[in-house]
């Protein structure tokens, strides 16, 4: 943490000597660019923090509007809907939808509803309501809608996406921080923490950084393991079952 | 402290694992069962995935009756021939199950499936132990002794084709009631990640007529051939084996079983099987409740593209 707070006291200095050419710059880093997912990894928090540098004058009297967007590696997701059969919920329907965000965290200085209008938000996929996939297996955009909210809500549940309407955090004027939750059971991959600068309903500025996720450790490599040579895994897995069995009938016998 | 399950991809505390095989493992020796049929739907309750609750059941299951397997083999109440022979039915069940459990997943069904399988099973074992148990708790109060059953007696099972002599068992019976019901039970092991026990043990002493002393050690010698395949099975079909929380399970579950051993002994049969009852058909009404009760959300979701 420490050498990062450094490097941004030095991005501030920086920013103070470059001459103000655009209508505002935008600095923003990240607390660490890698998460590690350990056996006793039960989330942790990211912090995203930054700096709005702009023309003097002007940005007086329009307000400026961060919006913090921290998005998971794409993945596929199935969603299923249960209807009644004689009595019985059973799954009926399914539509698959392909590459939506495996984790989504949004979080911003005022609710979205007044940053900007549904058409800029819907652009940049801006919020919970206007997420989308980017492809569907169902030929009807309306069922698309009607199962992307149902993922949403699925997710949301799970803790995997998230939206904070008030989750950006300003300590100065133009100093801001936002802390992303990174609950356990994130998927693994390559994340992207996108800040956008809003002004006038507008994106005026932007800047993404990738961050990686990964599981390390014995779970990396019995996931890996697991998955490369099955059949080794499973026999694996019942010689140590048989193992264990017997060493403790063993340790209960002598008693 | 909380644990990560690598194939479950969730994070469990390790002591609510080790109480949930400790206390299946006591039920399990109190009773003398397997318990299989309890710690996959508790699991489910607690929110691991059915299909890695079902499958790293099975590995449990093996290692609670490796030892029972040993002791039997030592002690000469084991009829390998006969044991053998159920294996055949058992493993070509087993991989039947397997194959029946990938295609429920790929269905979308398998959630559903393994609920029904469990309804159905449980709730006519639970509904006849029950009934059976009462009956001999009447009939110990009004000072009856229950018919006992002749060795002598012939039932239909006598008149099947293929006969084989097993030396041990002092049998001279066809080869297609063990190997049917074999079958029957590795299928089910498969769906349910259970051993099997509880429907093996009547059969063999009520259908086949296996004398009472190798009927535990042949069952059990079926049992752990049969789960330890259907554990590779799994892994290699539905990767879905999670070695983090097996370990957890059998450690709890030894523990558990000791206890219920000691205990055991203090009950009398038919008030066992009577608590046993009411067991199973508290579970079977568990889940008979999750399939009847209007979800929060009707739908729900899966990663990965079907």
């Amino acid at each position: 943490m420490k050498p990062r707070l450094a490097w941004l006291g030095f991005a501030l200095a920086f920013l103070a000597l470059v001459p103000a050419a655009t209508a505002a710059n935008l600095v923003s880093g990240l607390s660490q660019d890698q998460i590690e997912i350990t056996s006793n990894y039960t989330g942790t928090d990211l912090v995203v923090f930054g700096a709005i540098e702009s023309r003097g004058g002007e940005s007086a009297d329009s307000p400026r509007d961060v919006v913090v967007v921290v998005r998971g590696p794409d993945i596929d997701m199935n969603i299923r809907k249960k209807e009644r059969v004689a009595g019985l919920w059973i799954n009926r329907h399914e539509v698959t939808l392909f590459g939506m965000p495996g984790y989504y965290y949004l979080a911003s200085s005022r609710p979205l509803g007044q940053i900007a209008s549904p058409d800029v938000l819907a652009r940049y996929q801006i919020g919970l309501s206007y997420l989308q996939a980017a492809r569907y297996s169902s030929a009807s955009p309306k069922e698309d809608r009607v199962y992307t909210e149902a993922a949403v809500r699925e997710e949301t549940k799970a803790k995997l996406y998230a939206a904070a309407e008030d989750g950006v955090e300003f300590l100065s004027y133009s100093l801001f921080r936002v802390r992303v939750p990174v609950p356990a059971g994130v998927p693994r991959g390559q994340y992207t923490a996108e800040v956008y600068l809003f002004q006038n309903g507008n994106v005026v500025s932007a800047q993404s950084t990738p961050l990686f996720v990964d599981q390390i450790g014995l779970e990396r490599r019995l996931y890996g393991f697991a998955h490369r040579s099955p059949w080794v895994y499973g026999i694996s897995v019942v010689l140590l079952a048989l193992l264990l069995g017997w060493i403790s009938s063993l340790v209960f016998q002598r008693r | 402290m909380e644990l990560y399950l690598p194939i479950a991809q969730m994070s469990v505390h390790w002591l609510v694992i080790l109480g949930m095989g400790g206390s299946v493992g006591f039920l399990s020796g109190l009773f003398g069962i397997g318990g299989g049929f309890l710690l996959a739907p508790l699991l489910m309750f607690a929110g691991i995935p059915p299909g890695v609750a079902v499958a790293t059941t099975t590995s449990q299951v093996s290692a609670a009756t490796f030892s029972g397997v040993v002791t039997h083999w030592k002690r000469k109440t084991l009829d390998l021939k006969m044991g053998t022979l159920m294996l055949c039915g058992g493993l070509t069940g087993t991989a039947t199950g397997v194959y029946i459990f990938r295609l429920l997943r790929e269905m979308g069904q398998m959630e559903f499936g393994v609920a029904v399988s469990y309804v159905v099973l449980l709730g006519s074992v639970g509904s006849l132990m029950l009934a059976e148990s009462v009956k001999t708790i009447r009939d110990i109060k009004a000072g009856r002794t229950s018919g006992g059953r002749k060795p002598g007696q012939h039932n239909w099972i006598h008149g099947l084709p293929f006969k084989m002599r097993f030396r041990r068992s002092r049998l001279y019976i066809s080869i297609f009631p063990p190997l049917m019901f074999a079958f029957m039970v590795g299928v089910l092991s498969a769906i349910m990640g259970v051993g099997g026990g509880f429907i093996m043990v009547p059969v063999m002493i009520y259908l086949i007529k296996m004398p009472a002393s190798m009927v535990p050690g042949t069952t059990l010698f079926q049992v752990l051939f049969v789960t330890a395949t259907a554990t590779i099975l799994h892994s290699v079909d539905n990767y879905s084996v999670d070695l983090v929380l097996a370990a957890l399970l059998i450690v709890g579950g030894v523990i558990g079983a000791q206890i219920g051993v000691r205990l055991g002994g203090r009950l009398r049969g038919e008030q066992m099987r009577f608590l046993l009852a009411l067991l199973t058909l508290a579970v079977a009404a568990r889940l008979l409740y999750s399939l009847v009760v209007t979800p929060h959300d009707v739908y729900s979701l899966t990663i990965g593209a079907a």
